[in-house]
């Protein structure tokens, strides 16, 4: 996966998965044009050598059929079959029924003028007359390893020589192709961190100065619209927190430190706390005191603000959300409309989103699962449709 | 009398102990100078398989004709052309079948 690491982008697995399915496609391709290719060159070769031993091997033939020739004339005198060191033979007479043979290899390929059997190289011709009935003379010499070895050598280097120039190309073509999602993505990126930079100053002035206002001097219609506001203003700082972690994510620094998680979630669950009323969501929090867990505050609360907010977002109206925390795991689990087996599967794609009627960007649980990966949280979704969702993080 | 009768009976088991072959192939060729052999590797020659060869002579002795003979002109001259066959197809194929026997090529090659 070194080309896709060169090209510095951010790939996700189904990408990945295509450009790899892409990559040995390719390769597999290569592969078979280079086998094709060395298989050309075989048969070349091995036609020439065939074509230097039959000039051999025809004289060796005509040599036989004189005194083939002259065994038939003198049959009656005696019946010695002509032999030679030279080379073996055989004939056979119209039907290929053997005649008589002294081959060392005697799978015989009548259609064929010349070729290779079992390390010997058979030459078949036919005598002006059927000597003795023979139709078929076949001549049989050894075969000469040395060319073959020539050719696989040969062969080696080249296909050796062949797939590294071709995987160079492949790895040219493949940049080729990801340049323009290469381009969309970087596109995307930099809007949102154009948006991020233009959205920090409005939206943490909201948010302060709601904080800021004693709500128990108001009275109760303007303190409804007020908290109207509250909502609206903490989602969108979570969104803007979302993406700013995201855009920086890589130049973000960890500040690890023993953290109460107990009053963490405490504090979160408060956060929320407004979120959830407005969709009259309760809270139903078994939190065990003076949990500790080394880890930067600031990531760690937003792994629980994207949790939580997802469990808001995708639960029904009147539902309830369970936050459960002891020694060694926390779950978070809502009573929403839960998710197929397939949507469980790609969770934690970015911009992947389920169901468009909730608003979002799709990163959330992408982000989810950035932290968690860098302090090896192990993080499992159950959910039953109409059920609800259950995450179980673990430690 | 007795001396016919001895003679008919002696006839009689000679032919009972002569084969088809040696009593209607022979018997006839003996009297030319060209031994029987000779014509078996001529039809070798051109007819190569066990089947043609036979195949060939079966057809040549139920119907001999000058296209069809195998020997040279000069031998057909001299001596003619055969009569017919008075054989039936199974004699006729006994008959090729010692013949064959008597004078191929298969395991005879040393």
């Amino acid at each position: 996966m070194l080309v896709l690491k060169n090209l510095d982008i951010d790939l996700f697995r189904s990408e990945k998965k295509t450009l790899l399915g892409f990559f040995s496609l390719y390769t597999i391709l290569c592969i078979v044009i280079l086998i094709f290719i060395s298989y050309l060159y075989y048969s070349f070769q091995k036609d020439l050598m065939l074509q230097e031993q039959r000039v051999k091997l025809q004289e060796y033939s005509s040599d036989f059929v004189f005194r083939l020739k002259d065994l038939h004339i003198n049959f009656d005198k005696y019946k010695y079959y002509p032999r030679d060191e030279k080379f073996k033979s055989a004939i056979y007479d119209s039907s290929k029924k053997r005649i008589f043979s002294t081959l060392k290899s005697n799978e015989i390929n009548f259609d064929k003028v010349i070729y290779i059997t079992d390390d010997k190289i058979h030459f078949i011709t036919q005598p002006e007359s059927y000597y003795l009935g023979t139709k078929y003379i076949i001549i049989e010499i050894p075969e000469d390893k040395a060319w073959l070895e020539n050719v696989y050598s040969f062969l080696f280097y080249f296909v050796f020589i062949a797939l590294f120039f071709m995987l160079i190309l492949g790895y040219f073509l493949l940049k080729l192709f990801l340049k323009p999602m290469k381009d969309a993505l970087y596109l995307l990126d930099r809007f949102i961190k154009d948006t991020t930079h233009e959205l920090n100053t409005p939206v943490s002035t909201i948010v302060t100065n709601i904080e800021m206002i004693k709500k128990a001097s108001l009275d109760e219609k303007l303190s409804k619209k007020i908290n109207r506001i509250d909502i609206g203003a903490k989602t969108i700082s979570n969104i803007y927190d979302d993406l700013t972690y995201l855009t920086l994510n890589n130049k973000i620094i960890s500040n690890n430190k023993n953290v109460n998680l107990s009053r963490l979630i405490e504090q979160r669950v408060e956060y929320f706390h407004t979120l959830a009323n407005a969709k009259r969501i309760d809270f139903v929090v078994n939190i065990k005191n003076d949990v500790y867990l080394f880890i930067d505050e600031k990531k760690l609360s937003k792994l629980l603000d994207n949790l939580l907010s997802n469990a808001i977002k995708y639960n029904k109206l009147s539902g309830v959300i369970k936050v459960t925390l002891n020694e060694k795991h926390l779950s978070i689990q809502d009573s929403g409309k839960g998710m197929s087996k397939h949507e469980l599967e790609n969770l934690f794609i970015r911009y992947k989103r389920f169901d468009s009627s909730v608003g979002g960007f799709g990163i959330g649980l992408s982000i989810v699962s950035l932290i968690a990966k860098e302090y090896e949280l192990d993080i499992k979704f159950t959910s039953k449709l109409d059920k609800g969702t259950k995450v179980i993080i673990t430690w | 009398m007795v001396k016919k009768i001895i003679f008919s009976i002696l006839i009689f088991f000679v032919s009972l102990n002569a084969n088809i072959y040696e009593s209607n192939c022979v018997s006839c060729h003996k009297k030319l100078p060209v031994t029987i052999d000779k014509y078996f590797y001529r039809y070798l020659l051109k007819y190569s398989s066990e089947s043609n060869v036979k195949n060939a002579m079966l057809e040549y002795m139920k119907n001999p004709t000058k296209d069809k003979t195998i020997m040279p002109e000069a031998f057909i001259l001299r001596f003619g052309i055969k009569k017919p066959s008075n054989l039936s197809n199974k004699q006729l194929k006994e008959a090729l079948d010692i013949y064959w026997n008597e004078y191929k090529v298969f395991g005879k090659l040393k």
